[in-house]
């Protein structure tokens, strides 16, 4: 099986750096280092006082988030089969040597790699950015590479969902629309357990908590009642890994017709 | 002989829409044609004996192997899908090469695997070319090579003729045929009777879903030469074409359409009529613009055999 996860890897990243899509989301993605251009010419001309590392962890609750990493995984996660289906080049993959569930899982991983080459390189600029200058220390490295894990278990989470739903569904994009930029917007707000239900407050609960209330953003992380970072990263993993073997199991067993 | 793909009543239906419905057969080692209408079921039977669909009711076995969700067996089996679908950012060495790694062929052998596939469909001098730009025939070989490029022992073949023009498909009809000759199992589908022809006489008729018939070409060609058909010549000199058919005994009918400068003749022999066409184009200053057959004559067969 690994073997074939591996053969399946080699072929969609190669597919994947190939591809219009990953040129247009990394458009997408360098938008964040322009906006980080934007914030630090605001900071140097002295509208915006705080320290660098708050402005960075306020945008990278905004754009990265609550946004760039729902995004990217919305749109590769639902692609791994619908794409398939769509371009009717189905046929060409079950037709190979391959069991269902490594095709699926070798897809999700070779997409996840794409997506995360991205992430790392517009999350360390955007740092960069924000952060060189004044009181910049290397060991502020490990802070960029701490936030990089949180976005990038966040970013594998919404792909494996994501993921599902294209294997589960036929319009997959719109229910995921309404899943990532609405109940998990909205629910993350909601007191006590319920707030538990969305991706997005195990993510938040990792983020450093100095600046969980400061910030001009700092009003994101009203209601936050954060679940213990092991417990929160367990989660994490635990979604990912339930929601790959989901779509495994639907892909394995569901017929994929398109007209013709 | 033992067969290499077996059938038995296998049925599959859409909703209420009908598939194909208690299919039994046993296809050996050879060319064997699907020959039947768009819509016949042709393409569901494919893809059932492919494993990309499950049949309601029956079964499919190939060597004696379940096909169903048994990855295995595409070690042994190329198909090539009806459809025109790629991956169109790829060249067509990058499309052969990267179908190829999930053989688990080395990088190396996957590059000479796909050279030689596409030697054999005569696309290596736009290899490097994205597929985007390939005409309708270059991809079409494209699709036989992704099907042909591991050596598999069984090829299915989708309507492989589809699309491409009169020398396109007799390089694939003859590359077709130099696969049998190398000892593989090859099912290919159409629906133009002339395609198959010239590929094999081991034909299976396909109708609503149903065997009609299962045999040699000759019996359906007998069926042809007994039922009428309909052939429309465009030409300019259409009314002394008509003058120089009518005398013979094998046109049954002849109407004309002088608005469109065409005539349709009705007959029960198509090979004497054509037989003596050619002569007139030879030996006369006979210029014709088009020859088309108005009514489908395989579909006129199949109403004919339904209605037996």
């Amino acid at each position: 099986m690994r073997e074939e996860i591996l053969r399946v890897f080699s072929f969609y990243f190669f597919l994947g750096k190939k591809s219009a899509r990953t040129r247009t989301f990394f458009l997408v993605s360098s938008v964040s280092i322009l906006m980080a251009l934007i914030i630090r010419a605001y900071q140097l001309a002295g509208y915006w006082t705080e320290n660098g590392q708050v402005i960075f962890q306020n945008f990278l609750m905004v754009f990265f988030l609550q946004f760039l990493i729902v995004l990217l995984g919305l749109f590769y996660g639902t692609s791994i089969l619908a794409e398939e289906v769509e371009g009717r080049t189905m046929s060409y993959i079950t037709t190979r040597p391959v069991r269902r569930a490594a095709l699926i899982t070798g897809k999700y991983l070779a997409y996840l790699s794409l997506v995360s080459i991205m992430l790392i390189s517009t999350v360390l600029i955007s740092y960069l950015i924000l952060n060189l200058g004044r009181d910049f220390r290397l060991d502020d490295i490990g802070t960029v590479f701490r936030y990089f894990i949180i976005l990038w278990l966040g970013l594998a989470a919404y792909m494996s969902f994501f993921n599902f739903l294209g294997a589960w569904l036929k319009k997959p994009i719109l229910v995921g629309l309404a899943f990532g930029f609405g109940w998990e917007s909205i629910i993350q707000y909601f007191p006590g357990t319920t707030q538990k239900l969305s991706v997005a407050h195990y993510l938040k609960s990792l983020l450093p908590q100095y600046t969980s209330s400061s910030g001009k953003l700092g009003f994101l992380f009203i209601r936050l009642e954060p679940t213990k970072p092991g417990l929160a990263v367990l989660i994490l993993i635990a979604i990912i890994l339930v929601f790959l073997i989901l779509a495994s199991l639907i892909f394995s067993y569901k017929e994929y017709l398109f007209e013709e | 002989m033992t067969a290499v793909i077996e059938a038995t009543s296998l049925s599959r239906w859409y909703g209420n829409v009908l598939g194909i419905s208690d299919i039994s057969l046993e296809i050996q080692p050879g060319i064997t044609a699907l020959l039947g209408p768009n819509g016949a079921g042709k393409s569901t039977f494919m893809k059932i004996i492919t494993g990309q669909l499950k049949a309601n009711l029956g079964q499919v076995r190939i060597y004696g192997q379940k096909v169903w969700n048994n990855n295995q067996i595409f070690h042994r089996l190329g198909f090539c899908p009806e459809v025109d679908a790629f991956y169109e950012e790829l060249n067509g060495l990058e499309f052969l090469s990267g179908l190829l790694s999930l053989y688990g062929f080395r990088k190396a052998e996957c590059l000479k695997l796909a050279e030689q596939a596409l030697k054999i469909v005569e696309l290596q001098d736009v290899k490097l070319r994205p597929i985007r730009s390939y005409s309708r025939g270059m991809r079409q070989r494209l699709k036989v090579a992704q099907a042909l490029a591991h050596d598999p022992e069984i090829l299915i073949l989708d309507e492989p003729l589809s699309g491409l023009d009169p020398l396109s498909k007799r390089r694939l009809i003859k590359l077709i045929k130099e696969l049998r000759t190398k000892g593989k199992t090859i099912v290919v589908s159409s629906h133009i009777l002339p395609e198959v022809e010239a590929m094999t006489s081991e034909i299976i008729l396909i109708h609503h879903g149903k065997i009609l018939a299962k045999g040699d070409i000759y019996f359906i060609r007998e069926l042809l030469d007994t039922h009428p058909h309909m052939i429309k010549i465009k030409s300019p000199q259409f009314r002394e074409l008509a003058s120089w058919l009518a005398p013979e005994d094998y046109i049954l009918n002849i109407t004309f359409e002088p608005e469109s400068q065409a005539v349709i003749f009705e007959t029960h022999h198509r090979d004497r009529f054509f037989d003596r066409l050619n002569e007139l184009v030879l030996n006369s200053d006979l210029n014709l613009e088009e020859i088309t057959s108005p009514d489908d004559n395989l579909q006129a067969v199949f109403d004919y055999l339904v209605e037996k």
